[in-house]
């Protein structure tokens, strides 16, 4: 394999508008799609702790509707269903990008929430204790003091999940939107050579979430709490992570 | 005309009556030890009076009104300090998020307190590098930071190894001196002895018996008290 390994074909690949437009598309969409599931995964998290059965309900039936149907399906349906309710999806403004965006936000939120929530729960109750005996109010706890720690525990596994996303991008591709693996894909159809256009949308990939995990280690340490910045050497509580099989 | 005072507080959980129908006051200046076995109520009488539980019924008064956020500090047997913040940002955060002070004055008070519980070079420190006793003080400086009209304490010294009780109890034992209102609840029955005003025995939810130390601890008049206390000496 190695021997015939064109590298000529496989740096013009690299290199080529395609690829490096596509990734960074996937990385556009992972971005926001991802920060946006954090906020809406948030408060589905505080609804599903609420102390009124009303709102815990509403939390479980969003968990329960995205995480049981297929992402694929929810794409599909946002982008050619969602026009037929209704025509203000059927203008311009309602791209691929945008389609796309929303159905992986939507998406992302139910496990984001999964994780946000085991994540608040497993902050110390002595912590929000302390804060009622100083007069602080709930929000102000919540604020200054849950919400941080949480934040802690949330890192890691928020990471998986932006992982998770960049390689769902994927699935847009069927609502014609261009990230690396369609431009992968095209080339590969397009010359019927598979290892060197295919290798180089790896490396995309490879180097996209070497960085993520630079970054990722950079804010654990960030949200370490100690005067010298050094890591814990008490690992974070363990959290239910959500199996991504089933996607 | 007492001060912080409970009147016929109850309170249950599920089924369980933990406290049934509690009346307890305590004047300016003084001290109260509450002891007695765990399940007794202690810990939810003091969780009441700081409003940290709704009594389901009676009522919780400091003066003639219902006590202010801050205005009764407590302190946890497991110190329980904010773990994101340094000390000084412990003792600081009251006046800022409730007091609505700004940075520099609380910053200012923080450093007062930390100091009168001698740990002014502490500050910097995250709780995660503090022994339990100096945890135990950082706690007790950010509830006096406030200015409490009374301080409960709630177990202090029980989550502490044995050499970092002294310590806290010599800080619990200075705040006395100098006229601090304080309801405590311990298993030390020394301190009990020779700092309370007086010492209140609890069991299965109700006040037992209550009288000078001298007197609890020499001639109990209760029944009850006499066992418990051959148990815990």
């Amino acid at each position: 394999m190695l021997a015939s390994f064109d590298w000529h074909l496989f740096w013009s690949a690299f290199s080529s508008g395609p690829y490096w437009r596509g990734a960074l598309t996937a990385l556009e969409l992972t971005a926001p799609a991802l920060a946006t599931a954090l906020v809406i995964g948030f408060f589905v998290a505080l609804g599903a702790l609420s102390t009124r059965r009303s709102v815990r309900t509403i939390a479980w039936l969003y968990n329960w509707f995205f995480r049981a149907t297929p992402t694929l399906l929810q794409l599909y349906f946002v982008w050619y269903a969602l026009p037929e309710y209704w025509h203000g999806f059927a203008q311009s403004w309602f791209t691929p990008f945008f389609a796309a965006w929303i159905t992986l936000s939507l998406n992302e939120a139910a496990y984001a929430s999964e994780i946000i929530r085991a994540a608040l729960m497993s902050v110390d109750p002595g912590q929000e204790l302390a804060g009622r005996a100083l007069g602080m109010s709930r929000r102000r706890i919540l604020q200054r003091v849950i919400v941080p720690q949480a934040v802690r525990i949330a890192i890691p596994p928020i990471g998986n999940e932006f992982i998770t996303l960049l390689k769902l991008t994927s699935l847009a591709s069927i609502i014609s939107l261009h990230e690396l693996l369609t431009a992968a894909i095209q080339l590969t159809s397009a010359k019927f050579i598979y290892n060197e256009p295919l290798l180089a949308a790896l490396v995309y990939y490879l180097v996209i979430v070497s960085i993520l995990m630079v970054i990722q280690s950079r804010l654990e340490r960030k949200f370490t709490w100690t005067s010298r910045g050094r890591r814990r050497t008490t690992a974070a509580p363990a959290v239910s992570l959500v199996s991504h099989d089933a996607r | 005309m007492s001060y912080l005072r409970a009147t016929d507080v109850t309170k249950s959980y599920d089924d369980l009556e933990v406290l049934r129908g509690v009346t307890f006051e305590i004047d300016p200046g003084q001290v109260k030890a509450i002891i007695g076995p765990s399940g007794s109520g202690k810990s939810t009488l003091l969780r009441c009076l700081a409003l940290l539980e709704e009594p389901d019924r009676g009522t919780v008064t400091l003066g003639d009104a219902r006590p202010g956020p801050g205005e009764v500090g407590m302190v946890f047997q497991r110190f329980n300090l904010f773990q994101n913040m340094t000390a000084l940002q412990n003792v600081m955060c009251g006046l800022v998020e409730v007091r609505r002070q700004s940075k520099s004055d609380a910053r200012k008070a923080a450093l007062e307190f930390l100091a009168r519980v001698g740990l002014a070079d502490k500050g910097d420190q995250y709780p995660d590098e503090l022994s339990g006793g100096q945890q135990q003080r950082v706690a007790i400086a950010r509830a006096l930071v406030m200015r409490p009209k009374a301080m409960l304490f709630d177990e202090p010294t029980s989550a502490l190894d044995i050499e970092l009780v002294r310590e806290v109890l010599d800080v619990m034992e200075s705040l006395a001196r100098e006229g601090m209102t304080m309801v405590v609840v311990t298993h030390e029955m020394r301190f009990a002895h020779n700092v309370a005003s007086s010492v209140l025995m609890m069991d299965e939810g109700r006040i037992v018996e209550e009288a000078p130390p001298e007197q609890f601890f020499t001639s109990p008049r209760e029944e009850r008290t006499r066992r418990f206390l051959s148990l815990v000496e």
